[in-house]
């Protein structure tokens, strides 16, 4: 049965007196993954980071309406935002690993929420570093430093980090934009296997990536959803004329 | 790079309808030289076949090349899909055309005949449905594409009716079984061609409003929707052709 893991409702924020989201609704589903699409500035990106509650490390900005996941307000007075993090994970644009090994990068995220145990952690890095299909190709090179992967494998690295505490979300802004083209399919296969045990939300400018990942789409303009639909649906025969313009390129 | 696919579908859709009217020229030729016995105008039917086989090859190619360059969607991907499928449908009204031509010297003398059985007539109305079919791509107009499927069925009751003056025509005379089997062949390219028209206007319909209804399930779900009076008035390709047999298209 398909049920929703997060749900946003009339959600506004500003930056200042800048509204750059407005009175968006939408239910995210489970183990599904869901793309975020529509040209720069249209809100896609702090739309993402609402979801675990990023945009609270920026000054100024205000909130207001619900998102909750798994039916509680992530935005309560008691919510812990350390521990809210640990279940909505986040990707980046770019690469950041830390300037440590590859297998410190993993074990970060374990050791601050307890985990010192070196068999277990070891069990944690091998495991995850295979659900994001880096073991094969760093296996040898555990305590090699983490810069001297290549892109694609250092966007992998951050993935198998994020997972490495166990995440029910994962949120990627724009995971490939930086990458080749082989890179890039690799993140979208590793991205297509996590949807197994993830929700996964990804904001991206390629339409055919997109396409080809998500079974749901939200298209965004000027801070607000235009469209929300399946993925199928919104690339064959949009409902609205605006999303019609902006997938088969005429504007964006 | 979107006004780059914008020109390239523009000359999708150009020369589709330069091979469309072209198509239909044919057909014209066609019956004119079978009704009117004209055999220089059936030369020419022939001679321009080749022209719209080179038509169908460059659109195919011109669909190969947006489809890889431009990764088109929604309407412009439905363009492309349609497209593909007119193109096979008028390559075939084409190669109809020059059969029809075919049949001229074996039917010449016997245009009378050809008028008793309403052959004639139903040449007329098929001529009618291609030239709206034609239109209604053109227009992007679903409305007349719906028009076309519904004067098939007036085809078809023609087609059964016309098919049992033939074999009446040839038990009473046996001298007219030659030229008899030869108005069958033409009562069923004529039949062919409506069959195409039909196929082309459920592509416009798909292009527009992006509903598939090239099958009974699907065109009965449509029609209940958009035009509830005509659901008794359509049947599928064996409820048309009960009891006669199967000849061949070309």
């Amino acid at each position: 049965m398909k049920f929703s893991k997060i749900t946003v409702h009339n959600l506004n924020l500003f930056y200042g007196k800048k509204q750059a989201l407005i009175d968006n609704t939408m239910d995210l589903e489970a183990n599904k993954i869901t793309a975020l699409i529509g040209p720069s500035g249209c809100g896609k990106s702090t739309f993402l980071r609402t979801l675990n509650r990023m945009n609270d490390l920026i000054n100024n900005v205000k909130i207001s309406g619900t998102v909750k996941i798994d039916d509680v307000d992530i935005y309560g007075k008691n919510v812990d935002v350390v521990e809210l993090r640990k279940r909505v994970g986040m990707i980046f644009q770019k690469s950041n690993p830390f300037p440590k090994s590859v297998y410190e990068n993993v074990a970060y995220g374990p050791r601050i929420h307890g985990i010192n145990n070196k068999g277990k952690l070891d069990e944690i890095i091998e495991l995850t570093l295979k659900k994001s299909a880096l073991w094969n190709e760093v296996k040898d090179r555990l305590n090699d430093s983490a810069l001297g992967l290549s892109g694609g494998q250092q966007q992998r690295l951050c993935i198998a980090r994020a997972l490495a505490v166990n995440p029910e979300i994962l949120l990627m802004d724009e995971p490939a934009s930086a990458l080749d083209p082989i890179s890039t399919e690799k993140i979208e296969e590793l991205i297509f296997e996590l949807k197994n045990n993830l929700t996964i939300v990804i904001v991206t400018h390629n339409l055919q990536q997109a396409a080809r990942v998500s079974d749901k789409c939200a298209f965004f303009m000027l801070g607000k959803i235009v469209e929300y639909t399946n993925t199928r649906k919104m690339f064959t025969n949009p409902d609205n004329e605006k999303t019609l313009n902006y997938v088969t390129g005429k504007f964006g | 790079m979107y006004a780059y696919l914008e020109a390239e579908l523009d000359k999708l859709k150009t020369r589709l309808i330069k091979m469309g009217t072209l198509v239909e020229e044919q057909i014209e030729f066609a019956i004119k030289t079978i009704f009117e016995e004209n055999l220089e105008l059936g030369k020419i039917v022939i001679d321009r076949d080749d022209k719209i086989d080179k038509f169908d090859i460059k659109i195919d190619k011109l669909c190969q090349k947006i489809f890889a360059i431009g990764q088109p969607v929604a309407t412009d991907l439905r363009l492309l899909m349609s497209s593909l499928s007119i193109n096979k449908d008028l390559e075939r009204m084409g190669d109809i055309a020059v059969s029809i031509v075919e049949r001229a010297e074996h039917l010449a003398g016997h245009t009378d005949l050809l008028k008793k059985i309403r052959l004639e007539e139903m040449s007329q109305k098929v001529l009618v449905m291609i030239n709206k079919t034609i239109n209604s791509f053109i227009n992007n107009d679903p409305d007349l594409a719906l028009e076309i499927i519904k004067s098939d069925a007036v085809i078809d009751e023609m087609d059964r009716e016309i098919f049992n003056m033939i074999i009446n025509e040839m038990i009473e005379n046996p001298s007219l079984i030659k030229p008899g089997a030869h108005t069958l062949l033409l009562l069923r390219y004529l039949e062919r061609l409506a069959d195409h028209s039909t196929n082309i206007s459920e592509e416009v319909i798909f292009l527009v409003n992006a509903n598939i209804i090239k099958h009974r399930k699907k065109l009965d779900e449509y029609l209940q929707k958009h035009a509830p009076e005509l659901l008794s008035g359509t049947q599928t390709d064996s409820e048309k052709t009960e009891g006669q047999p199967n000849l061949p298209d070309t």
